[in-house]
């Protein structure tokens, strides 16, 4: 079994994506380009990054990146192997995270989750499926492991 | 064909206040039997086969020909007729006063509206409302009043842009389309702050005359593109960080839900606003002065929008947890106010506006009280 953040642990979530089919519709299509990097614990030593796409319902690419940069995504959601850990338990236990440790709560603080990106626009997508990244991250409850 | 019974058949028309007569064509079609069918070989360009991509077709797909050519000024008949259809010469013109692509133009309004179509959501049914919980009184108190200011706020997003959207050349159909979108976000928002303030043992808060007079300013905006600076660029880009603290504060899924929908929406108008007043800058550069200007007054309204305490506190209040832990969600915000500011001015030169010098938001959250 692949753990997070290989790609082929994205790629798992992605077939729960397709088999979620009709709740990620509702939800509306999602055209974005990101990247999930994580991070030490101790210090700015990168673990991994991993470039992930969602073309309409569906995650097309996902990829182990070592130049983000010629990944070209709209933003990369950077933080330590520890928030990250503690965001994927608590969806293992409870189907979503706790209420302030959603992508969104943790990225608007700035401190556990950060975003980069090389134009606000472009970060702003973040925001704009934000729900559909939401979901895509809660299907890693139904994750065997 | 069974017939259709009409009451009172017998009555209809009997007081009309003209008299129809049938068309010449109506006539001899009558008695002829001959259809006319000159119409044919009256159409814009032919033989269109747009394609659908794997999301449907799009308007992106068929921005096609000579049908995927946006005039750079809006045609003269200004009248709803379809860009790209035959127009008749006497069509009545409708009076269109924003009739330059510049004035009004995004090159991501097509992508925005699809995204806005498809990303729809109903605050009855998408809301998990059966989970609302009563909740200590000073936090439902906070909460009822942060709803209230967005029931007063949000709608202004739709009624300003609205009142340019009826004058904008029906050539820039794109534009109007994506707006018709954000009156319908903005419609939701303000039912769904409604609904909340009136869930869960709490009302209706204060509204306030700040509040007010900012909206007032961006309804009375000179032109369409001063008014998307003060509202989308400005107003919009921090009701949508807002948005983001209400998902922080929320205090259950509902709330939770609530903002981050209205977050996804918010973005979008946010995108719209900056594009636009980026390609517009680019065409009329000298317009830059008076978007400064109106920035101006925006910015030291809304600082004073955000000087009273029914905006400062329940904000507070929340993200603190309680009025226990008033001075936590005091300095929780001090926190967030660099990264507000921050987006705003990044935001600001993605539309290729240099309002570093010029903003009068302070960086310091501490210098808000004059500290």
């Amino acid at each position: 079994m692949a753990s997070f953040p290989d790609p082929a642990w994205f790629v798992a979530l992605g077939r729960l994506m397709a088999a979620e089919g009709e709740s990620f519709r509702r939800l509306g299509y999602a055209e974005v380009r990101f990247a999930i990097r994580v991070l030490s614990d101790e210090g700015e030593a990168i673990e991994g990054t991993t470039g992930l796409e969602f073309d309409g319902y569906a995650l097309v690419r996902a990829e182990a990146l070592t130049d983000s940069a010629a990944f070209e995504p709209d933003f990369v959601i950077c933080g330590r192997r520890q928030v990250w850990n503690r965001m994927l338990e608590e969806i293992a236990r409870n189907g979503r995270p706790e209420l302030r440790h959603t992508l969104s709560s943790l990225a608007l603080v700035g401190e556990e989750l950060w975003l980069e990106s090389s134009d606000q626009l472009r970060e702003d997508k973040f925001y704009r499926v934000n729900q559909t990244l939401t979901e895509f991250f809660n299907l890693a409850a139904k994750l065997r492991d | 064909m069974a017939t259709v019974q009409i009451k009172d058949e017998a009555k209809v028309g009997s007081e009309a206040r003209f008299k129809y007569e049938p068309s010449a064509y109506l006539q001899k079609l009558y008695q002829t039997g001959t259809p006319d069918l000159g119409w044919m070989n009256q159409h814009g360009e032919w033989g269109i086969r747009a394609k659908p991509g794997n999301l449907g077709l799009r308007l992106k797909d068929i921005e096609i020909g000579s049908y995927g050519v946006v005039p750079e000024h809006g045609s003269t008949h200004r009248s709803m007729a379809p860009r790209g259809a035959v127009v008749p010469a006497d069509v009545p013109s409708l009076d269109f006063t924003v009739n330059e692509k510049a004035e009004c133009w995004a090159d991501n309004a097509m992508e925005l509206y699809e995204e806005a179509v498809a990303r729809q959501w109903s605050s009855a049914r998408d809301i998990p409302w059966d989970e609302l919980r009563p909740l200590p009184d000073d936090l439902e108190r906070a909460m009822c009043q942060l709803c209230t200011f967005f029931t007063e706020v949000e709608f202004i997003a739709a009624d300003a842009p609205t009142r340019w959207m009826s004058r904008i050349n029906q050539d820039f159909l794109e534009v109007k389309l994506f707006l018709a979108t954000q009156a319908m976000d903005e419609a939701r928002h303000t039912d769904v702050f409604r609904k909340r303030a009136l869930a869960n043992g709490g009302g209706l808060g204060t509204a306030t005359t700040l509040s007010e007079l900012s909206l007032k300013r961006i309804f009375d905006s000179p032109s369409f593109s001063v008014q998307t600076a003060r509202l989308h660029l400005l107003g919009e880009g921090f009701v949508l960080t807002m948005f983001r603290q209400g998902e922080f504060i929320a205090q259950s899924r509902v709330e939770q839900e609530i903002f981050r929908r209205c977050m996804q929406d918010e973005s979008r108008h946010v995108g719209y606003g900056t594009v636009h007043l980026r390609e517009q800058l680019k065409s009329r550069p000298e317009l830059a002065g008076e978007i400064h200007d109106q920035l101006d007054d925006a910015e030291q309204i809304l600082l004073q929008t955000f000087s009273v305490p029914e905006l400062v506190e329940p904000m507070a209040i929340l993200m603190g947890g309680g009025i226990e832990h008033f001075d936590k969600g005091m300095e929780l915000q001090g926190q967030l106010w660099r990264r507000i500011v921050n987006e705003y001015l990044q935001r600001c030169d993605s539309a290729g506006l240099d309002r570093r010098p010029r903003c009068l938001l302070p960086t310091d959250f501490a210098q808000l009280f004059g500290a």
